[in-house]
């Protein structure tokens, strides 16, 4: 068995669906590897934990036409990475200062999403093995 | 071909990644300690995943058998005392040692579970798992005064069942260290 848990810390800061499966595949897989993640959703980012949200995200512009090939490769939805993410123990942190900024609260999220500031999330990031930016 | 034995076997074709991964993971939580999972799925990335998985979680990886555009992996669940294994048989030689103590007779018996003796094992070990082992003991009453040499992968599962084989009788009972997982011989495959 692995010895100490490896962490990885993400950071989503672009809100297309494109984007979104950039930052939950690599979550899921690696909470499936036994790793302690947390995503720091900021920005663009933070729709893909709006409430009702998963549904609404659209592929950049000029990549319209992959949503097919998403489609053939019977990619899970965003909804469904979003269960399996919580379910596998990702922790959801939103950015407080872009939620002034947008106007959100917390009951604008998913359940699950907790609200801090840059600092809870490099509280974690410190420490983490693995950090990846989308 | 024959048939590899499994405790579970779940169903991922169709699914692309990360999905093969994250029901691999589930599915292993919920089983015991040495029992072999089967994972079919067509996602060609699954290959190497399933494998990369297994190896960064601490489970076995036995084997990918690919049938058309379907992939089954195989995989054993560990057990946390694996790694730290406590010897009790006195009776020991080394993987080295085998090849030569063999061409004096002997018979060698693999107690590993049947996937992975399936994948790989040594030509002419007699696979007997180490579950089964008490019940196919008149297998072995021939070798009752012959030596007898007990491998798996790490020397821990083989040590048990010298155990076992010395207290019914067997008078030359060997365990084979470190076992199949340092093992640098000819193998061979029975799928």
């Amino acid at each position: 068995m692995a010895d100490a848990k490896r962490k990885v810390a993400i950071i989503a800061s672009q809100g297309s669906l494109d984007a979104a499966y950039k930052v939950l595949n690599i979550a899921t897989a690696a909470a499936a590897t036994d790793a302690e993640v947390t995503i720091f959703f900021t920005f663009e980012g933070l729709n893909i934990v709006r409430r009702n949200g998963a549904e609404t995200l659209t592929m950049g512009p000029g990549k319209e036409h992959w949503m097919e090939g998403f489609q053939r490769a019977n990619v899970p939805s965003v909804a469904e990475l979003l269960e399996v993410a919580k379910d596998s123990g990702v922790k959801f942190i939103g950015c407080q200062m872009t939620m002034d900024v947008m106007g959100l609260t917390k009951d604008d999220f998913i359940d699950g999403v907790e609200v801090g500031g840059a600092v809870t999330f490099l509280d974690f990031a410190y420490d983490a093995d693995v950090t990846v930016t989308f | 071909m024959s048939e590899i034995r499994v405790d579970k076997t779940i169903d991922c074709k169709g699914l692309s990644c990360p999905m093969p991964i994250v029901r691999t993971k589930k599915a292993i939580d919920e089983m015991q300690a040495g029992q072999v999972l089967e994972v079919v799925a067509t996602d060609p990335g699954s290959v190497a995943d399933v494998k990369g998985w297994a190896h960064r979680t601490g489970h076995q990886f036995l084997g990918t058998l690919t049938e058309g555009k379907v992939f089954r992996h195989f995989i054993r669940k560990s057990r946390p005392e694996e790694t730290k294994t406590e010897q009790r048989h006195p009776n020991t030689v080394t993987n080295e040692e085998l090849a030569e103590r063999m061409a004096n007779g002997g018979v060698l018996v693999d107690v590993r579970e049947p996937a992975e003796y399936a994948f790989s094992h040594i030509p002419g070990a007699i696979s007997v798992p180490l579950g089964e082992l008490e019940q196919r003991l008149p297998e072995l009453t021939s070798y009752q005064n012959q030596p007898v040499y007990v491998i798996c992968r790490t020397g821990s599962r083989s040590d048990l069942a010298c155990q076992v084989l010395a207290e019914h009788g067997f008078e030359q009972v060997y365990n084979v260290l470190p076992g199949m997982s340092q093992w640098q011989g000819p193998t061979e495959q029975s799928l």
